[in-house]
């Protein structure tokens, strides 16, 4: 069985680079692992390292024997189109059926433009990475809370968009007495959106969509069947000490639960590294200076080292407050994992080991 | 060049709000997370400031700007913030509702259309539909006036995360190309020969100076095309203060200072060998943006984090208001 674990969150707390970094620590548990981002910026391709990521899975080279039965970890990027032309190929009656949609304008542009196919297409793609059994683990990288939100929803809006009275109105004006049925049963509807949007916009959409009706016995259990996975998935909220960024975890917390959708644990990245002390140090008194350094330069480092306690203890006092916020509004038995900031830029394989070392396993629990 | 203290030997450069002068609406765009609703806030205060009658938006339901402001959302009402500072939270529905009805004139309609159970449902499933329906409204509010002149001075649009940000940018043109008549093709027209005109349209791109911001940043000004002559600044937010000048002392210092045995002087190198490390990872990062964005640059403060005040976006819109250039 195919475990998905989705990561989710605001936008900038480093979902992408978190998502990356679970994939290549359970493919160093012995899995084999996908990680899909659905980001339509790079940076998954970034933080592995790689200039460019496709649709296809893509191997990334890890220290394992894939072979021999050692994990593995691929990685790829939603292409909205191409999954979209797999899904009608897949399921239209005949070839040529498929290529009429193909080739309607208004699949054309729905498929590749506009904003909302990126949600329903990642579910489909979701879905065909479960069902070619090929993982055991799937990681999925979603976009900021808002857009994630649409996402969530993706198969219910699909579902409601395929619902068949809906195609069975709006597939009806291809011809003109369909045209003029539909506005025997309909007559202010179909004149209020023909002036909202023309008629012959009306008849572009509504062929469109009468070639989706085609699709829908083929895509309807589709549709249950992400719902199933979603059901069965361990959502992290992934989420920083910043106050913007903890509010809006705290928004898509309320909206995991409205959904009874399986929130497994926060993922709190970014975490300031801390003094151990809480008193103010004293340093000794005779530090000598190196010999290339002129006294001013070593006095001001000298001054920054006292300081950094200081500046570091703040920042953790500040971490603190936030990760009890964070439990408070998540019940006591939240589980909360800490990731520190890497002083270095975390964009290749070795730093993502390195936060991986802090996330959970695939048994953790 | 020191991205703590702006340079100060090079001439005054014009502000932000002088080079934004004379256009209607600027467009705040970034990553997410890189301070778009920080920037909006303070850049909304500056232009008060200086006596222009703004109105900040927000849009998709978002609430950042509000909570910025310390306002409790207003659902698609028309705030006022401060002297010259009006706020508005947009929301699809409530956009819809209100093209909708003034396209038709009657509410009953609305309701009738809207709400039908065949065609409510289909109209949620047209994408892009909410984008171009709320830049609808930021047109109109663009349009409005009064007796001396328009109504507004300077909109500024806190837009959606980069990716979709930029998708919110071009739905005017889709929607354009997919409608060839009707009201939304009207008002998709309309709203892209304003947001796609340099002479009123201006866009201020946000980014943090670390690494994959900044990648994205140069891909967001990438896929403006066209647009790129209307990007104003670009705002790289959070700069962290250095721990000493010069940085380049830090090597030899951490050599000898690791030689010693005092028990707490090793986590100190520690936690200064990491701010050092940020504060060289952050400068890297803003080299490669000015390198490969040809466009001013203006550094704000890293601001620890807790949830800024007004008080707080004060101080960064002065920022906005001075010739505080990154650049040499």
């Amino acid at each position: 069985m195919t475990r998905v674990l989705v990561c989710c969150g605001a936008g900038g707390v480093g979902k992408t680079t978190l998502s990356a970094a679970l994939a290549v620590r359970l493919a160093l548990e012995g899995r084999r692992v996908a990680v899909l981002t659905i980001d339509p910026a790079r940076r998954l391709a970034d933080s592995l390292g790689l200039h460019t990521l496709g649709d296809q899975p893509q191997r990334i080279r890890l220290d394992t024997d894939c072979e021999a039965g050692e994990g593995c970890l691929h990685a790829l990027v939603l292409d909205v189109k191409a999954t979209f032309d797999r899904l009608v190929r897949r399921s239209a009656t005949t070839s040529a059926a498929a290529d009429r949609i193909l080739d309607n304008r208004y699949y054309r542009f729905t498929a590749t433009r506009l904003t909302g196919t990126h949600e329903y297409m990642a579910m489909e793609r979701l879905h065909e990475l479960v069902e070619s059994e090929l993982y055991d683990a799937v990681v999925l990288d979603t976009p900021p809370t808002r857009h994630a939100l649409d996402f969530l929803t993706a198969p219910d809006r699909l579902a409601r968009f395929l619902d068949r009275r809906v195609l069975k109105v709006l597939a009806l004006p291809r011809t003109v007495q369909g045209m003029q049925r539909l506005q025997q049963n309909n007559g202010m509807v179909v004149s209020v959106l023909d002036r909202l949007v023309g008629s012959s916009t009306i008849r572009e959409i509504a062929e469109f969509v009468s070639f989706l009706e085609e699709l829908t016995d083929a895509v309807a259990p589709r549709v249950q069947s992400v719902r199933d996975e979603l059901q069965s998935a361990r959502f992290y909220l992934v989420t920083t000490p910043v106050p913007a960024a903890q509010l809006e975890a705290l928004e898509f917390l309320q909206e995991l639960q409205d959904r009874q959708l399986p929130f497994h644990g926060y993922l709190v990245n970014r975490c300031s590294p801390r003094p151990t002390t809480v008193e103010p140090p004293t340093l000794p008194t005779q530090l000598e200076a190196p010999a290339d350094l002129d006294p001013a330069a070593w006095r001001a480092v000298l001054d920054a080292i006292t300081r950094s306690h200081e500046h570091y203890g703040r920042l953790a006092r500040y971490d603190d407050a936030s990760l009890a916020q964070l439990r408070r509004a998540a019940g006591p038995d939240a589980r909360l994992w800490t990731i520190p900031t890497l002083a270095e830029d975390a964009s290749d394989l070795d730093a993502l080991e390195r936060l991986g070392r802090h996330l959970p396993g695939l048994d953790s629990d | 060049m020191s991205l703590a203290t702006p340079d100060t030997d090079a001439k005054p450069e014009p502000s932000l709000i002088d080079r934004l002068e004379g256009r209607r609406l600027v467009v705040v765009t970034g990553k997410g997370g890189t301070g778009k609703s920080t920037v909006s806030a303070a850049l909304g205060i500056a232009a008060a400031r200086r006596g222009l009658r703004t109105l900040l938006i927000e849009t998709g339901g978002a609430q950042g700007l509000a909570r910025a402001l310390g306002r409790k959302h207003g659902r698609y009402r028309v705030l006022p913030v401060r002297d010259g500072l009006h706020l508005l939270s947009m929301n699809p529905q409530d956009a819809l509702e209100d093209f909708v009805v003034r396209q038709l004139k009657l509410r009953a309609l609305y309701r009738l259309v809207f709400r039908n159970r065949v065609i409510g449902p289909f109209m949620d499933t047209v994408p892009g539909l909410p984008d171009i329906i709320q830049l609808g409204k930021v047109w109109d509010l663009a349009q409005e006036h009064s007796d001396t002149g328009p109504h507004w001075d300077l909109l500024i649009l806190d837009a959606p995360a980069t990716g979709h940000g930029l998708t919110m940018l071009s739905s005017p043109a889709n929607l354009m190309e997919v409608t060839r008549s009707g009201p939304f093709h009207a008002n998709a027209r309309r709203v892209h020969d304003l947001i796609s005109d340099p002479a009123q349209t201006a866009i201020v791109i946000t980014t943090l100076p670390e690494p994959l911001p900044v990648n994205e940043a140069l891909q967001l000004y990438e896929g403006l095309g066209e647009g790129q002559q209307q990007v104003a600044a670009c705002i790289v937010n959070q700069v962290h203060p250095a721990p000493f000048e010069p940085l380049g002392a830090w090597d030899s210092a951490r050599q000898a200072l690791e030689g010693s045995t005092h028990p707490q002087l090793h986590e100190l190198v520690g936690l200064t060998d990491h701010w050092v490390k940020t504060v060289q990872r952050q400068r890297q990062a803003t080299q490669r943006l000015l390198a490969a964005l040809p466009k001013p640059a203006i550094a704000l403060p890293y601001q620890p984090h807790r949830q800024l005040v007004l008080q707080d976006l004060d101080r960064l819109a002065g920022h906005f208001l001075q010739g505080q250039g990154l650049r040499p």
